[in-house]
Order: C-alpha cells, then structure tokens, then sequence
C-alpha cells in the first residue's frame, strides 16, 4: 500500500486526456506554433505581393469541392483564394497563415522580456523588502492601474513605430503581473523550512534566493505566461488596428482587420472575419492551455 | 456474552489502475463495558475498519465480505432502514476532526437534542435538557449557557468533547472513538480522555479506541488489537500486550518501551558548558505596536560535550525560537551564547559561517526542510560544497556513508524528497546535519510528524548515533516519552522562561514546579500498570496561557497555579538551585512550602 501522508505527485498527462478543452487548446498553440516558422512559405501565394483580382470573395459554400477539385487536376488558372483577396489584392488565405510569425514573435519576445524582468523584480522585492522594493511594487501598482492598451500605445507613440518598440512596450505592461506573482510566491516560499536549513548550513543569502527560493517560486509565473502570450497576440493586433503596430504589408492579423474594416460597409465582409477568426482562436487556445495548466499546478500542490 | 462479533471484515479500494485491500479479513470480539485500542501504523486501515463495523466505507472503497454481528444480528445485511436505526442509538462514533463534524449553523444544544429525537420519543423541551445533562456530563463548565453556543464559539477541547456528548446522548452500547485526540495539546487531551472514560463508565457503553499513541492505549484501554497488513495480528489484555507481545510488529512497535523500561540514562562526566545561554531573550515586535511578543525570556542553559538536553513544554512556550537562537537562525534580542568557548552572539557572518559546519539543526517538517527539486544527493552535498569544494566522486563517497549511517539505501541518492514517506525524509535530514561531522545538533521535534514505529525507530537511532558520535544534543520536544528515554538533562520551559531544570531523573520522578508536575500528570506514558484511570489524579492546571503580549507582572503561572499566594502574583520569580542541583522558578519551592 502507500504512504498515504506522502505528498501526491502532479497528475500524469495521461489522466488529462479526457479533458477535451485542453486536447483543444494544445492543437490551437501547435498549429500557431507551427505556423510561425512555416506560415509564410505554404501558402499559395507570396503574402507581401499583390495579385491582379482585387477584392475577390472567397468561394461559395457549395463552390468549395468543384474548386478544391478543380485546384487538386491542376484545372484552374491560378491558385483559388480561400478566403478571397482585399481591396489591395493581397491573398488573405496566405496571409492569415503568414501572420502567426509576425504576431506570435512579437508576442513570445515580449513574454519573455517581461518574464525575466518580472521574475527577477519579484524576487528582489519578495526577498528583501525594504522601503525600496516596496517604492517599486507602489510603480508596479500604478503601472497596472493604468489600461493596458492605453499605456503600449502611449509608449508606441513616444518611442516611435518599430518592431522593437512594440515588443518593448507590451514587455513594460506585462512585467508587473509577473513582478506580483513572483513576490508573492517568493513571500510564501522563502518562510519554507528548506531556505531555514540552507541558512543554517551558512548558505550565502544570495545563493538561498537564487537556488532555493527562484526555482521553487517560478511556476506561476511560467503558467501565466501561456496566458500573457494570447493577450500580448490580442494587444499586438490591436496596436497595428489603432496604427501604432507594424507597417504594411507585413502580414499581420490586426493590421489586416484594420485594412479590411473599410470594405464593411461595401459588403465585403472576408478581409476582417477571417484574420478576426485567428485571432479569436489564438488567444482562446492559449488562455484555455494556461487554464489547464494553472489547474494541473493547483492539483499538484 | 460479546456485545459485538467481527468476522474476515474486508474491504476494498477500488481504481481504474489498481486494488487494494486495507482490511482483509480482520477478526475480533468486543465484550460489554470493555474499552478496546485499536492500533496500527498511518494508513493501516484502522479507520476504514472502524467506519465498517457501521457498515459503511469511504468512497471509492467497499465492505467486500466478512459479518459484522451485533446482539445476534449481522449489520452487513440488514436493510439501510434498520442499519440506520443502529447508528447513532446503538453504536455511537466521534470522528477525527471535531470542528468539521460540528454543523457550523446549529447551536450545540440543538445539534446533541437532534441526535437524541432521532432515536427517541422524545419532546424539544425533552431533548434539550438531554443535551444540558450531556454536557454536564462530559464536564462541560455552565452547560445552561453552551448548549446555545454554536461550533466555532467552543474551543477545539470543548468542541471535542459536544461531539461525545452527541454520540452518548442516546446512551449507545457501543462507541467507535477515531483518534479523538489527535491535534489536541498533551494537559487538553489528557483531560478529554478522562472525561470520556468516566462518562462511558457512567452510561455503560463500551468503547473502541483507534488511536496510534501507546500512552492512550496504556492508560485508557483493557484490552489491545493490533491491525497489520489488514488483519488483527495480536489481540491481548493490555498489561500482557506491553509484557509480552507476541507478533513481530507489536515487538516492533514497543521497542522503545521495553528497551529502557525503567532506567534513565547516565549522566556525562566533563565538559558541562560546552554550549551555554546567559540571559537569552527574544522579542519579537508587533507591527504598528509598541508592544512586544515575549518569545524567549532569560534563558540561561548550558550544555555538555556528549550531552543531550530536552526542552520541553507546550506549544508557544518558546522552545523553538531558543533553538533558532542558538543557531543564529534570529539574532537574540539581548543574553549571550557561548559555544565552545566562543562568544556566537554578535560574530561577524564570515565567522559564523565556520563555526556553523560544528553545529546543525534538524526541524520539525520533513517535508518542508528538504528542497522538493534537489535530488537527495544534491541535498546531501550542499553542506559539503559551502564548507569546502569537494569533487563528485568525494561528494559521493560521503552521501552515500551519511545515508547508511541513518540505516537508509544508497539507492535513494538519485530520487528526489518527493514521494518519499516521512521517515525517510528526517532520516535524510539528520544524515544532512551530521555529514559535516558537527558537535552540537538541535533537534527542533523531530519525530512529531511520525507514527508511532517510525519514531521508536528514528529515536532509537539518534540515541545511538549521540552514543557514536558523541554529539551533544539539544532535544526540542513535547513528547516526555521520548525525552525520558533520550535525554540525561532537561529544562521546563513555560512562556518564555525555564521554570525547571534538572537531571531527566529528578524531573520526571520528582517535579518540583507546579507547573512541570502538571505537565507530567497529563503526560501519558506507555505505562499499563500505574493506570492514570486507577488512581485519582492530582488537579491540571486551570485556565488559559497568559499572552505573551502581556505578561503577568509576579510569577507567570499565579492565574492558573493551585499554590498560587498574593506574593507569588507581586514578585517576579527567579531561578533558584535547589540542594540537589536542580533549579526551580518557584519561591514556593524554594521555600520549602511545596
């Protein structure tokens, strides 16, 4: 029999298969993940050039199977336009396949500016609190107060439109969560009985807090992550909808909406929905993976 | 006549993935009248068995065979109406936990009035002078006003004690207790006891007692099962059962019992101030508040080479933090330490940082003192590297000697603390403390966590490896036992201050201080022949702990003290040696009035 008072382990993967939400979620950041390193050369056409028919609709429900047959006999003229063409004539099928590598880089870059600035904040100022830290969670706390979208696209303006840029003002509005969940962790962490016997051992307090303390109190700042990276995506797109993202015709899903958003009102509906599509189920994928995550986490413990 | 007959009792725990069977055809009888201890290790099935006999089992387990026969009736077959009608009027059962069985919205009265309408004919006004009378009973104080008071207005002995009144009410034959003391300090749950037997000798109810402590067994029980590998292995009158056990484990588990039945251990010669405190205090201060908490008040202790000397006294007395000052872990607020001649109080960090390979702590936790993501190698090494640069193959070398000399398989080297069973992990933890070769360990209650066989075996060892190794000892505990059997000195420690301190022998065959001969007397030694239920026992203490806020002005045991004069409330007390060597905190004693 076992040992009843012993700690449980974290449930295997095996026992979440069932959980169909996750299954769904992982597919989602896959095929995102996927994508952003092949995206841009599966597609049938070249996402930065243009094509000669300029706002074409996408195929008919019912046209779907005579093109896709037409497509595999090599029957048709050129390649179909899935999801039909802007009113610039780029392909939209190819660029919304394209986009995840422009979106996803911005996004993982500034996760993982924000994550190392963060966690290393978060331990400073869990570990040594003093009126200097607690200055610093007082910026933190202003920082946060202030909407997220507002304060990338304030800084975008200052700092002027580039890519580095952007990255570095989604990091600057994502590091103050990750500075709070780290602290708090490292608060609960650094009372533990095993940081007490280090001390004992004449453990220099530096190596306490960066062998001991930091890799026991990173979890859920790494959980966050997963969440942080669908709504950096999210942010990213939004910024180049407002016009303080990337520049054109750099494929990209926010900035497509925005070019798309004009046709609306003419009925042509295809060059908006279909990139609004992606983004929707990016940033849900990865919100319900880090769902998921924080639950395997809480179960462990 | 028996009162209840258990037949091959079974049941089963059923996964996806596995089966298993923590009662596999367990047999036993309880008579009329009788009080029965049921021991058996952590996760044993001891609860599971008892829950059976109602004929019940926690989910996903089920009662897979065997009878259960109670006045001439099999309960595993009767139909759930009448099965219903015999828990709770004929069979009674107090849970672990006192809080949790406690309905949170209902006053106690009404709960314990309930439990007796279910069963009786009976009006309200019937029912709740029942549950007046119950509590009474069960020695509840001015039970006219508790029977409106609700679940977390009681404190967790008064609450512990509304649930026997609920479980007697209806005067059942027999009363299924599940451990109802665990986490209950030792003066409170030597009182509980007490009650719960008088009462049960008052309503003639037998009882069965699970418990893992053989001090209850000892004191309360007339009878002893012993549950092992889902069986009754020994069943044997309780004085036969601590003479002569039969089966392996029961040897096994009273090994410390029989090992040092009545002998204390030697006193050592040489070195008595190998560690010494002079005036130690500790306070801690409140936020926002000039105030302060009194953790450590003038302690002044010393301890020999090859000395081992417990600290005993109940949870808040400041026992740890003296440890933790020791260590330097909490600079003291004023006092000295010397160790080994070296004033430690104010050393600069690079100095301590030498002394500290000479001495170690080993804490309570197990599970908390070890890093969950360090191998049990890599935690075994971390002494070695900050004390010096070893290479892997030394690092290893000396894992490997540490881990066998705490009696565990080099094999563990690679697994990491997660997984491991709580023996194992303080196991590791003192093989940590002692890789370094140290001098002086504090062991802050470092078998609390354990069962009962897991602590006879970890004290065994630290008694040997102190013999060995010639290792002083301070011993933190508030297990007397354990103490006895260890130690050749010990302190009293009551908020704060040393109240006594003394060869083991003078203090536990003589306590001096009222207040250790409280302590004492709730003390239940493994000891079936000087039954605490035999003989009348001298009065506890009354009332609560002062606050260690505020502290009494005179001597701070006066407000419970049954010597307690208009002096000893005015003067504060002072630690006087007495004749014999020891020392008292106590004018009364000193005086020879006591």
């Amino acid at each position: 029999m076992t040992d009843p008072s012993g700690p449980s382990d974290l449930p295997p993967l095996a026992v979440r298969k069932r959980d169909g939400l996750f299954i769904f979620g992982v597919t989602i950041v896959t095929v995102v993940c996927i994508l952003a390193v092949i995206g841009p050369y599966i597609g049938p056409y070249d996402p930065t050039l243009t094509t000669p028919r300029v706002a074409y609709p996408p195929p008919g429900l019912f046209a779907i199977p005579g093109t896709l047959l037409g497509w595999i006999n090599g029957t048709l003229e050129y390649p179909p336009h899935w999801m039909g063409t802007d009113a610039s004539g780029y392909d939209i099928f190819s660029r919304v396949i394209a986009a995840p590598r422009t979106d996803l880089a911005i996004a993982l870059a500034a996760n993982a500016l924000s994550l190392l600035l963060g966690v290393l904040l978060g331990l400073i100022a869990g570990y040594y609190r003093n009126w200097g830290t607690e200055f610093m969670m007082r910026v933190s706390d202003v920082m946060q107060s202030f909407p997220v979208f507002i304060s990338a696209m304030v800084l975008v303006a200052l700092a002027g439109r580039s890519t580095t840029n952007i990255v570095i003002a989604l990091a600057f509005v994502y590091v103050p969560i990750y500075i709070r969940l780290t602290r708090a962790e490292v608060l609960s962490q650094k009372s533990r009985g095993f940081v007490e016997a280090a001390r004992a051992l004449g453990q220099p307090e530096l190596t306490i807090a960066l062998r001991h303390v930091l890799p026991n109190s990173m979890t859920p700042a790494l959980i966050q992550s997963s969440v942080t990276i669908g709504f950096a995506i999210l942010l990213t797109a939004g910024l180049s909808f407002v016009g303080a993202g990337v520049r054109p015709p750099t494929p990209e899903w926010g900035l497509m909406i925005s070019t798309g958003a004009n046709q609306i009102i003419l009925g042509e509906w295809w060059p908006s929905v279909f990139p609004g599509i992606a983004i929707s189920l990016t940033v849900f994928g990865f919100a319900v993976l880090g769902n998921a995550l924080e639950r395997r986490y809480e179960e462990g413990q | 006549m028996t009162l209840l007959t258990v037949r091959n009792l079974q049941v089963t725990y059923r996964s996806e993935t596995a089966v298993s069977r923590p009662v596999d055809g367990a047999s036993f009888t309880i008579n009329p009248r009788e009080v029965v201890g049921l021991v058996g290790d952590a996760g044993a099935g001891k609860s599971t068995a008892a829950l059976a006999l109602l004929g019940l089992a926690r989910a996903p387990g089920a009662i897979t065979g065997g009878e259960v026969i109670f006045e001439g009736r099999d309960l595993l077959k009767l139909p759930e109406d009448d099965m219903r009608a015999i828990r709770g009027r004929d069979i009674g059962i107090i849970v672990q936990n006192p809080r949790a069985a406690l309905n949170p919205l209902l006053r106690v009265g009404t709960q314990i009035g309930n439990a007796y309408k279910a069963h009786n004919q009976s009006t309200e006004a019937e029912a709740r002078k029942q549950a007046v009378d119950m509590l009474r009973m069960v020695g509840i104080n001015d039970p006219d006003r508790r029977v409106e008071a609700f679940a977390h207005e009681l404190s967790g002995g008064m609450a512990q004690r509304a649930l026997i009144a609920m479980a007697l009410s209806s005067r059942p034959k027999l009363l299924i207790a599940d451990e109802p003391t665990s986490g209950l300090d030792v003066t409170i749950q030597a009182q509980f006891l007490d009650e719960m037997w008088q009462t049960v000798q008052a309503t003639g109810s037998a009882i069965l007692l699970v418990t893992q402590e053989l001090g209850v067994i000892a004191n309360y029980c007339d009878r002893v099962l012993v549950l092992h590998d889902g069986r009754i292995v020994e069943d044997a009158p309780v004085r036969q059962f601590f003479e002569s056990p039969r089966h392996p484990y029961s040897q096994d588990v009273l090994r410390l019992f029989r090992e040092r039945g009545g002998e204390y251990p030697a006193q050592i010669t040489g070195d008595r101030n190998f560690l010494k405190t002079d005036a130690l205090t500790k306070h801690f201060p409140l936020r926002n508040s000039k105030k302060v908490v009194q953790a450590v008040d003038k302690v002044s202790l010393s301890i020999g080479r090859a000395e081992a000397v417990g600290l005993v006294g109940e949870s808040g007395s400041g026992k740890t933090t003296v440890g933790r000052c020791l260590l330097r872990l909490v600079d003291a607020t004023s006092g000295q330490i010397t160790f080994d001649g070296t004033d430690i109080t104010a050393l600069l960090p690079a100095d301590m940082r030498k002394i500290r390979s000479r001495m170690q702590i080993v804490f309570q936790d197990p599970y908390d003192s070890l890093n969950p993501r360090w191998t049990i190698e890599d935690l075994l090494a971390e002494p070695l590297r900050v004390h010096g640069t070893p290479d892997r193959a030394t690092v290893r070398a000396k894992a490997t000697a540490a881990l066998k000399l705490v009696d565990l398989d080099p094999a563990l080297l690679d697994r990491k603390p997660r997984g491991l069973g709580a023996s194992t992990l303080q196991r590791v933890n003192i093989a940590r403390a002692l890789i370094l070769d140290p001098e002086f360990v504090v062991l802050d209650e470092p078998t609390s966590v354990l069962a009962p066989r897991a602590r006879n075996g970890l004290i065994a060892l630290l008694a040997k490896l102190q013999k060995d190794l010639g290792i002083s000892f301070l011993f933190i505990s508030h297990d007397l036992t354990t103490v006895r059997y260890l130690c050749q000195r010990v302190a009293v420690m009551y908020l704060g201050q040393i109240v006594e301190e003394g060869t083991v022998e003078q203090v536990f065959s003589t306590p001096r201080h009222p207040y250790s001969a409280a302590l004492l007397s709730a003390h239940l030694f493994p000891d079936p022949i000087n039954r605490r239920v035999d003989h009348p026992v001298p009065a506890a203490l009354q009332g609560e702990i002062p606050s260690p806020i505020d502290v009494p002005k005179g001597c701070y045991l006066a407000s419970r003290c049954p010597h307690a004069l208009e002096a000893c409330r005015a003067t504060a007390q002072t630690l006087t040696q007495l004749p014999d060597g020891r020392q008292v905190r106590c004018m009364r004693v000193v005086n020879g009035d006591i």
